[in-house]
């Protein structure tokens, strides 16, 4: 029997201030970051954005010369496709985004949360003096960067190949609708990374928030005078945001209240999640 | 010497499993503690609920020192039974994440992770990607990550049952070390870990202490005189010794507290007899032996131990 009073070590933690939240805030969000670049996800997501991008002005440009070399058409046929407009262009791409683009944003993300929990290495960052809600958070914002990153990348790399093939169309525009899309895939990261923390299933996860974002759109396209206010109506606000401009400011306007609400609820809901059973084993 | 943690009334049910229910005990500062048992006894879930990882259905627990309504988790280190981390870090690079999560500078983290690296037997691997570590590696960094912010309880679950004989016998001399430095409480299956390191025990089965407190304490208590007694292999002698052991079984069925004899086990042809009083018990068996004629080969006289105690604890 040891009778010796051992040296406590001399450490005092109280109520952890902000600015030490916020530290741990930080180091979190770098951690995700080196995790991306590590796994080469800040490469390749960016790529395939750019890729989406450029593709979609070159092969307009080259649909005709494609058709023709294509060899299943007589001789002499004449190809006369009229050239869309530049700005037609750029609202393609954005469906590009809206199809291949939301799929790999989602494959990146779904594991996110899930995975770090299954694997158990979650749990031995949770009993650190670390709140759900940061860790949540942090891998909820380098999701964002990683997103909005790719989506500049891709979207900026079809407006200069338009610009050089087709046609020019006015920065700003191309910048505002580029901020609206960008809303569309914030809302999109969040609900994944939602499903995340609440499903243990990576696969699941990534399957509920394609049909929820398909199911969105659709309402918004099938019933715009009832649901064009929902998020799955900003990928069509920033099309014609480049096309011409926007018609429904109102319903807009609440589009992206709607996002904000929803993105601030899905992290806090995540959060919750993560409180109630952080370790699911 | 002051309480750190006491732990009242701590229940856990999934659905309607009762993995553990209503938990006593305390753990005195800079007390070594062991939570004993066999499998699926409940020692994870009560660590999980200690560590604040998994609610608890009722029951409460205070830590000395913690500040009002904030959760004590800055004050503990926890080691899992199977840790995991981030396959794509260093070793290195873990143990300074950890630290600045637990509100150390990057400096400081740094310079403590060098310095755990060294005293848990692996910084040459400093800077290998975890997922190339093997499990004992892995058990080591464990170990560091949980003692990077110099906690008041250092919580382990089985830290050594994953080790290999020798890995073991490292990590028991490295908690030995530690143990005079911080309040330590780790489970474990093996008694022996328990009766090396620790000055308390608390054995738990199916979910209830059945037995706790300082293991001299429990040793010197629990402690009664035995008789073991072989006989020769012929026929006449190895009769006499299963009838005679028949007879003692059937008079413990009897459950008479005063009886000479308290238990009998008979395994590979030798009798262990526990008995409440020795000169008797020894005089009474010597005249029989000697009445029966039969060919002793060794008779010896002794205590039972923790193990025989721990054995009838958890299966009993
Ligand atoms: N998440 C869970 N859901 C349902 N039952 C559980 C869960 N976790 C543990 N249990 C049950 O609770 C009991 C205690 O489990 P626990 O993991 O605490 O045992 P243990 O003492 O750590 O065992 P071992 O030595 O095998 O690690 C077991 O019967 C187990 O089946
Ligand atoms: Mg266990």
């Amino acid at each position: 029997m040891s009778s010796e009073t051992k040296a406590s070590p001399s450490f005092s933690v109280a109520n952890p201030p902000l600015s030490s939240s916020m530290t741990r805030y930080r180091v979190m969000v770098e951690k995700e970051l080196l995790e991306l670049v590590r796994s080469f996800k800040l490469l390749w997501v960016p790529l395939v954005f750019i890729l989406l991008g450029i593709m979609q002005p070159v092969s307009t440009y080259y649909m005709p010369v494609i058709l023709e070399h294509a060899g299943s058409l007589p001789d002499g046929t004449v190809i006369d496709i009229p050239l869309p407009q530049a700005a037609e262009v750029l609202a393609q791409t954005l469906q590009q985004f809206g199809t291949l683009g939301i799929l790999v944003l989602v494959l990146v993300c779904m594991g996110s949360v899930s995975g770090e929990r299954n694997s158990g290495a979650a749990s031995l960052i949770l009993v650190k003096p670390v709140s759900p809600l940061s860790y949540v958070g942090s891998k909820w914002t380098a999701m964002l960067m990683l997103a909005w990153g790719s989506l500049a990348a891709g979207y900026l790399a079809s407006w200069y190949y338009t610009g050089l093939l087709i046609g020019a169309v006015p920065l700003s525009k191309v910048i505002g609708s580029l901020l609206i899309y960008g809303l569309w895939l914030t809302f999109v990261v969040s609900i994944t990374i939602l499903f995340s923390s609440l499903l243990r299933s990576p696969a699941a996860a990534a399957f509920s928030t394609l049909v929820g974002s398909v199911v969105l759109s659709l309402l918004a396209g099938l019933f715009p005078k009832a649901l064009g206010w929902n998020p799955g109506a900003l990928s069509g606000f920033a099309s014609q945001a480049v096309v011409s401009e926007i018609s429904d400011s109102g319903k807009f306007g609440l589009a992206i209240l709607v996002v904000f609400i929803g993105m601030a609820s899905a992290v806090l809901a995540a959060a919750g999640a993560l409180r109630r059973s952080s370790a699911v084993e | 010497m002051t309480t750190l943690l006491q732990v009242k009334g701590l229940s856990k049910s999934f659905g309607a499993v009762r993995a553990v229910s209503n938990i006593d005990f305390t753990i005195r500062e800079g007390h070594c503690v062991a939570l004993l048992g066999p499998n699926g006894a409940g020692k994870t879930t009560t660590i999980r609920m200690i560590t604040g990882l998994l609610k608890q259905t009722s029951g409460k627990m205070e830590f000395q020192g913690a500040a009002e309504g904030v959760h004590y988790r800055s004050l503990i280190g926890y080691l899992p039974q199977s840790p995991s981390f981030y396959s794509w870090m260093t070793g290195s690079e873990y143990l300074i994440y950890a630290g600045q999560l637990c509100g150390l500078s990057a400096a400081t983290a740094k310079l403590r992770a060098k310095a755990l690296l060294e005293r848990v037997g692996i910084s040459g691997a400093a800077k290998r990607r975890i997922g190339s570590y093997s499990g004992g590696m892995k058990q080591r960094l464990g170990l560091a990550q949980a003692l990077v912010h110099q906690p008041k309880l250092l919580v382990m679950d089985e830290p050594v049952s994953a080790l290999d004989p020798l890995g073991r016998k490292e990590v028991l001399e490295l908690l030995r070390e530690l143990k005079q430095e911080t309040t330590v409480l780790f489970s474990t299956h093996v008694l022996h870990d328990a009766e090396v390191l620790c000055d308390d025990v608390i054995i738990i089965r199916n979910g209830q202490v059945a037995l706790q407190g300082a293991i001299d304490r429990i040793r010197e208590n629990h402690r009664k005189p035995t008789i073991e007694l072989q006989v020769e292999q012929d026929e006449h002698s190895q009769r006499w010794m299963s009838t005679f052991s028949r007879r003692i079984q059937s008079l413990l069925n009897e459950k008479d507290e005063g009886a000479l004899f308290q238990d009998v086990q008979l395994q590979n042809g030798i009798a262990r007899f526990t008995v409440s009083e020795m000169d008797a018990a020894r005089r009474m068996l010597i005249e029989e032996l000697a009445r029966e004629q039969v060919k002793v080969s060794r008779l010896e006289v002794g205590h039972t131990s923790l193990e025989d105690l721990f054995m009838k604890v958890v299966t009993g």
